[in-house]
């Protein structure tokens, strides 16, 4: 509290001071946006010719900073990757306001927002650990059943292991699938996946933007211990009304845009929905009556992102975004009548308030649910079970400049978390027949932040800061204190050294029972018994641009966890009030002495290539492994990738991914042995033992995407037609390795006895070369 | 329920792809040391006897010839079994039951008691010296209340069968039910066990779908078992789940006999009520 009294009297001080700094400065600032959409534009660079002054635009695209007062005019420079530059001249003098519309570079696709920050900023800055994926990419790259995905993207990225194959899980730096903080328009996403994690639930379509931090966290990030994923969605078109849209696969999208009120308002509506159930429920339909016809089960999954904004005046803009997305499976036969529904919504209100040219605020609230429920119906009989967790937050955010060399952001934010924990009721009609089972909670989530992006030196920038955050779960209180530090020495124009440290709480622990990510992980509040989970990152890196337009970036890491949450061996996960009983708290540590990339973001050739080596382990459970440390399932040893678009004409653009990475840690029986039973049960001729945890390697993964995108015009339409070849060289990768007994039949009498042979390996894999053709179309 | 998720899973996954892919692979496991096992049911009306047997290397041949008992079965152990103040010794013989087929190794003389709440204490020696010990109660038997037998109001030619029993609210109690078709030498239909903590009602029920017709057979079993046992099987499930389904965490045998032999297995009584239905309008 007496932190937060703290920042009020600090914004109360900025306000005041800040008419002393413009009598004797002269603030330039405003915003930049796309001029043909309206679209903000995050990372563009402003800056004063020959003075070497000027600024980023922050996520709102707003921008500032300040040059002495004089008599000559200065010529400003507002540039972004991908749009062609503009110039002002001014005469710096007073608080001067710019708003700047950007025009793209002639692309034939006009709506693709080239996002990124150019390599030399990303140089120079004290930010590391960090990717951007832009839409040009997603849209571009190859993608498992012609279903672009950000998420996927982002896999491809060093630092982050992917989940399983074809899945959009993500483990960075050696973190927990949970450990993600996954933002859309500053609202939680709780479980960012469709269809079991193949697909997420980011529609690439109304995707402005993606930011991962890896490491060196700014501070007005908090919540999870191994990255934050701030997914930004396009804002909508405050000029033209506009439509675009795709046929694929899997699923058809449509997005409309368009001004509510030209250059004061827009709307942005994008949908998707699958559409295998058309045609499952169709045979079933025509298969109806039939004795030995076993009915298909239905799957679908929709979204829906919605938002709208409003300059409510030249200081005020206010955004609403939604989104709403379910997966649904039904089963229906003689014995089930099964429905099982899971997904997202989540809801955002936005104001940015511009006090002055220094000082910026964003008030923020937040609405954020994420539920499964499982419906199965019996004559007389039902059964019920279903999770959820629900967030409303509030928060402040202030963006202040206050002189050229500090960059200062403080704010807070307030956050009621509700849980209601594998809810379970099952029962006859009658109510002579019942079972309960399942836990609610409630739970304060509070955070204040404070940093300062210092230019020291021309060549020395240090960003320092802290996040004091604190949970009550009552009883349970927790506090952290997390201190924030990053620092860049730019040695000269092509080369720069970085470090940073952070500290991270988590207050929310995912209770998944197995090493897959599941629509049924159940989302668990700390209490007494479950500590808030605390990680501590440092890294050292460094940068090196050739001919700036390659930029090399190598990074070592270091992290330890504490106040990990995994299940004990055989945990009951549903059917149980008392779920504690069940999980083991543990340690980890994750380390890379080479997280290597090599980006080239501009010219007909662009892509990265990734290379991480890193260690991963867990241990000191008292209930698993004898507390011995362990390989966790992602712990791979290596990860290469390489990406590359190449436009070969403004027509036809040639893309190709390739992925290696070392096998997934896998845990393999040892023993077995032969299971007499009771009466009444067949004798088991092969039971499992299972040793020590996690000590066997899956096969090495490897896979090469392929992919041609073709532009062309119609009357009406701009299309393009994406040939997307996933595993273009048809190998056959490990998804699961299991041990299957071979029996050969004996016939004993009248009846046949199965008597066991052999044992062996069997690997499964999923997908062999999978083409596949997306339309895209806009208008 | 959730044994139907973990189907529903993997179903989903091959519906995406109904392609082949399995391929045969080599896998070299870590070294693993052969451990005693044991199997004792303490069947009231039924005598002491036991198999003790060892586990094997996962990968080590079956070699099912004339030595494969003798390879498989730890012979020359010495079993007692000691309770209400006597100590009933096993001799290393071994027996067969059929129907379905069992086998046992040790035996004795004695029958077991039916006496709820007594106390066994199950003590080896095995051949290399070392070591198991064990103990078991004796628990009440749960009788099955009533078995309902309901036609479908869709297909008046297929039934269901509803099985009741009265649980104790009083205390935790486990149970493993099992429903065989015809005999108990086929294989059961359902074999899963419960708790009934969650339980808001002294009746709980076992159902099963719509697929039985006039004339069937069904056998239900109730047994009431220990939370060891409970814990014993539902390991070796989830240890035989684990080896076959992505989506499964793999479990550790979790036994309930300990030792300087390093055993796995479980000691534990076993009482039941068995019904036997024939399926009628």
């Amino acid at each position: 509290m007496r932190f937060l009294l703290r920042l009020a009297v600090l914004l109360i001080g900025i306000l005041l001071i800040n008419p002393v700094f413009a009598q004797t400065t002269a603030t330039i600032s405003g915003r930049l946006t796309d001029a043909t959409t309206g679209e903000t534009l995050i990372g563009a660079t402003v800056e004063a010719l020959g003075l070497g002054k000027g600024n980023i635009s922050n996520e709102y695209g707003f921008y500032s900073f300040s040059l002495a007062e004089g008599a000559d005019s200065v010529t400003l420079r507002f540039s972004y990757l991908g749009y062609e530059s503009k110039m002002q001249r001014i005469f710096p003098k007073g608080n001067i306001k710019l708003d700047i519309g950007l025009q793209p570079a002639g692309n034939v696709m006009k709506e693709v927002v080239i996002r990124s920050n150019p390599l030399e900023e990303k140089m120079k800055s004290t930010e590391m650990s960090v990717s951007t994926i832009s839409a040009r990419e997603v849209k571009a790259l190859p993608a498992l059943f012609g279903e672009t995905d950000v998420i996927k993207i982002l896999q491809l990225k060093p630092g982050i292991t992917p989940g399983a194959e074809g899945t959009t899980g993500l483990f960075v730096r050696g973190g927990n699938s949970d450990q993600n903080l996954i933002v859309l328009d500053e609202a939680i996403v709780y479980n960012a996946n469709h269809l079991f994690g193949f697909f997420s639930t980011f529609n690439s379509d109304a995707v402005k933007d993606l930011k991962v931090y890896k490491g060196g966290f700014p501070s007005q990030y908090g919540g999870r211990l191994s990255s934050v994923i701030d997914v930004r969605m396009k804002d909508g078109n405050n000029q033209d009304f506009t439509g675009s849209g795709g046929l694929g696969l899997i699923s058809s999208r449509l997005t409309l845009e368009g001004p509510i009120q030209k250059n004061k308002s827009s709307f942005i509506v994008s949908g998707r929905r699958t559409y295998a159930d058309l045609i499952t429920s169709g045979i079933n339909r025509a298969n109806e009556g039939k004795a030995d016809y076993n009915p298909i089960p239905d799957y679908y999954f929709y979204d829906l992102n919605t938002k709208v904004n409003f300059t409510l005046s030249e200081k005020d803009r206010l955004y609403l975004s939604g989104y709403f997305g379910r997966d649904v499976f039904n089963f229906k036969n003689e014995t089930f009548d099964f429905r099982f529904d899971w997904g997202n919504a989540t809801g955002t209100a936005r104001w940015n308030h511009v006090f002055n040219p220094k000082l910026f605020a964003n008030t923020t609230f937040t609405y954020s649910d994420y539920r499964y429920r499982i419906n199965n119906e019996l004559q007389g009989f039902s059964f019920n079970l279903g999770s959820e967790i629900t967030d409303v937050n509030t928060k402040i955010d202030f963006y202040y400049q206050p002189t050229n060399k500090h960059t200062i952001r403080f704010g807070a934010s307030g956050t009621y978390h509700m849980f209601t924990v594998a809810r379970l009721k099952a029962g006859s009609s009658d109510g002579r027949i019942s079972f309960e089972s399942g836990q609610d909670f409630t739970g304060m989530e509070y955070g204040a932040y404070f940093s300062d992006d210092w230019a020291l030196t021309s060549r020395l920038k240090v960003n320092y800061g802290a996040r004091v955050s604190a949970w009550q779960n009552a009883p349970a209180f927790y506090a952290g204190f997390e201190p924030r530090a990053a620092a860049n020495y730019t040695v000269n124009n092509k080369w720069s050294v970085k470090a940073s440290y952070a500290r991270m709480n988590q207050y929310l622990h995912l209770l998944a029972s197995s090493g897959l990510s599941l629509p049924t992980d159940i989302w668990y509040p700390s209490t007494e018994g479950v500590k808030p989970e605390i990680s501590d990152q440092i890294a050292l890196g460094t940068s090196y641009l050739i001919n700036n337009k390659v930029l090399i970036t190598w990074e070592g890491w270091y992290k330890w966890l504490q106040n990990q949450v995994d299940f004990k061996d055989g945990a009951e996960l549903f059917g149980n009030n008392d779920l504690e009983n069940e999980l083991a708290i543990g340690r980890g540590f994750a380390f890379s002495p080479l997280e290597l990339e090599i980006e080239k973001k501009d010219g007909r050739l662009t892509g990265w290539i990734g290379y991480t080596l890193a260690w991963v382990r867990r241990g000191e459970f008292a209930d698993i492994n004898n507390g011995d440390y362990f390989a966790p399932r992602f712990d791979t040893r290596h990860n290469l990738s390489v990406v590359a678009m190449y436009e070969l004409s403004k027509r036809w653009q040639l893309t190709a991914t390739y992925v290696y990475t070392s096998g997934y840690i896998s845990w393999l029986p040892v023993g077995r042995f032969t299971l007499n039973d009771v009466p009444g049960a067949p004798i088991q001729t092969v039971v499992p033992i299972y040793g020590d945890r996690n000590t066997f390697r899956y096969p090495a993964y490897m896979r090469a995407d392929l992919g041609v995108v073709f532009k062309f015009k119609t009357k009406r339409l701009e299309n393009d037609l994406t040939l997307s070849v996933y595993n273009a060289t048809d190998r056959r990768n490990p998804y699961f390795i299991y041990l299957e007994p071979e029996f050969q039949t004996v016939q004993q009498g009248d009846s046949a006895i199965d008597i066991p042979t052999a044992i062996k390996a069997k690997q499964v894999s999923l997908f062999p070369i999978l083409p596949s053709l997306t339309w895209n179309f806009k208008f | 329920m959730v044994s139907l998720l973990k189907k529903i899973f993997p179903f989903s996954l091959l519906l995406l792809v109904a392609c082949n892919l399995t391929k045969d692979v080599d896998v070299v496991l870590p070294e693993y040391d052969r451990q005693p096992v044991v199997e004792c049911y303490l069947e009231p009306g039924k005598p002491f006897r036991m198999l003790l047997s060892e586990s094997y290397s996962f990968f080590d041949p079956f070699n099912l010839d004339s030595n494969f008992l003798q390879n498989t079965l730890l012979d020359s152990a010495v079993v007692t079994i000691s309770y209400d103040g006597k100590t009933e010794t096993l001799a290393n013989q071994l027996s067969f039951e059929f129907s379905p087929l069992k086998i046992f190794n040790y035996t004795g003389t004695a029958v077991v008691p039916a006496t709820t709440g007594m106390e066994y204490t199950l003590h080896i020696i095995l051949p290399n010296g070392k070591e198991i010990n064990a103990q078991a109660v004796m628990l009440p038997k749960t009788m099955i209340d009533s078995v309902k037998v309901e036609f479908s109001a869709d297909a008046d030619t297929l039934a269901r069968v509803l099985t009741y029993i009265n649980d104790d609210t009083t205390q935790d109690n486990y149970y493993r039910r099992m429903l065989n078709y015809s005999s108990l030498d086929s294989t059961a239909a359902q074999d899963f066990i419960v708790n009934d903590r969650i339980s808001q009602t002294s009746l709980i029920a076992f159902g099963t779908g719509y697929d039985l017709k006039e004339g069937d057979t069904i056998i239900n079993t109730i047994f009431h078992i220990s939370k060891p046992y409970y814990d014993y099987i539902e390991s070796v499930q989830l240890a035989v789940a684990g080896n076959a389904n992505p989506f499964a965490q793999p479990s550790p045998i979790k036994s309930n006999v300990s030792g300087s032999g390093n055993p796995v297995g479980v000691f534990t009584c076993l009482v039941y009520d068995r019904d036997t239905t024939v399926v009628h309008k």
